[in-house]
């Protein structure tokens, strides 16, 4: 398997993890929070909100600007 | 008596008839143009992601139609939030130390990559998504999607 090919295939496990965790958190069987949950947590403070939403914008401008 | 229950019926009869249908056809209005706004909006969404799916990286038409969206969701944000979904009073420090460590690994996956100079071997994220997005339909259809996770965090 080439370094590439390790690459990719560790991206695609990663999100595949990330994925996971989400479909968890939906069963509620068990203490996992779904992203939802805990973005709305972490953005319970201003300053929560405004890095997420910052965080977002960043994403925009990196995928779609640059 | 169950009649008891029932609520009072007009003394003449025929406003039985009547009082269904003069309550429903405002609904039905409501409900109309409801779903106008949500056309059009969507409409907006879907003409604008457009529009900014077909903008060349690295000009000012890009920067802007990013910009854009960014300065609109913080402004409802901040100044008139939408009704939220009501957030967790706290969250299971375990559970969330799974998100943390996936999000960590990818991040490190990525930051790996980006510090070698995103090579052909060791190929950053960056680098495998953008080849993707290249196509103008799908570069709109991810805006889309980066314009609805925005309203997500909004209504969060």
């Amino acid at each position: 398997m080439s370094s590439r090919a390790i690459t990719v295939v560790g991206f695609a496990v990663v999100i595949a993890v990330l994925v996971g965790l989400e479909l968890l958190g939906r069963r509620r069987t068990n203490r996992i929070p779904t992203v939802g949950e805990w973005l709305g947590y972490v953005m319970r403070p201003r300053t929560g909100r405004a890095l997420i939403l910052l965080g977002w914008l960043w994403l925009g401008w990196h995928y779609f600007a640059r | 008596m169950a009649a008891d229950n029932l609520p009072a019926q007009p003394a003449d009869g025929n406003g039985a008839d009547r009082a269904p249908s003069a309550t429903r056809l405002p609904m039905l209005s409501v409900l109309g143009s409801r779903r106008a706004r949500q056309l059009l909006i969507a409409a907006i969404v879907v003409g604008y992601a457009w529009f900014a799916g077909g903008s060349a990286p690295f000009t000012n038409r890009a920067l802007i139609s990013v910009l854009i969206p960014g300065a609109v969701l913080g402004a409802i944000a901040y100044g008139r939030p939408p009704q939220r979904v009501p957030a967790p009073e706290s969250i299971d420090v375990t559970g969330f130390s799974y998100w943390i460590v996936a999000v960590a690994l990818l991040f490190e996956w990525e930051a790996s990559s980006f510090r070698d100079g995103s090579p052909r071997w060791h190929p950053s994220l960056t680098e495998l998504i953008n080849p993707i997005l290249t196509p103008h339909s799908i570069k709109s259809a991810a805006f889309v999607v980066w314009l609805l996770a925005g309203w997500g965090l909004v209504k969060r």
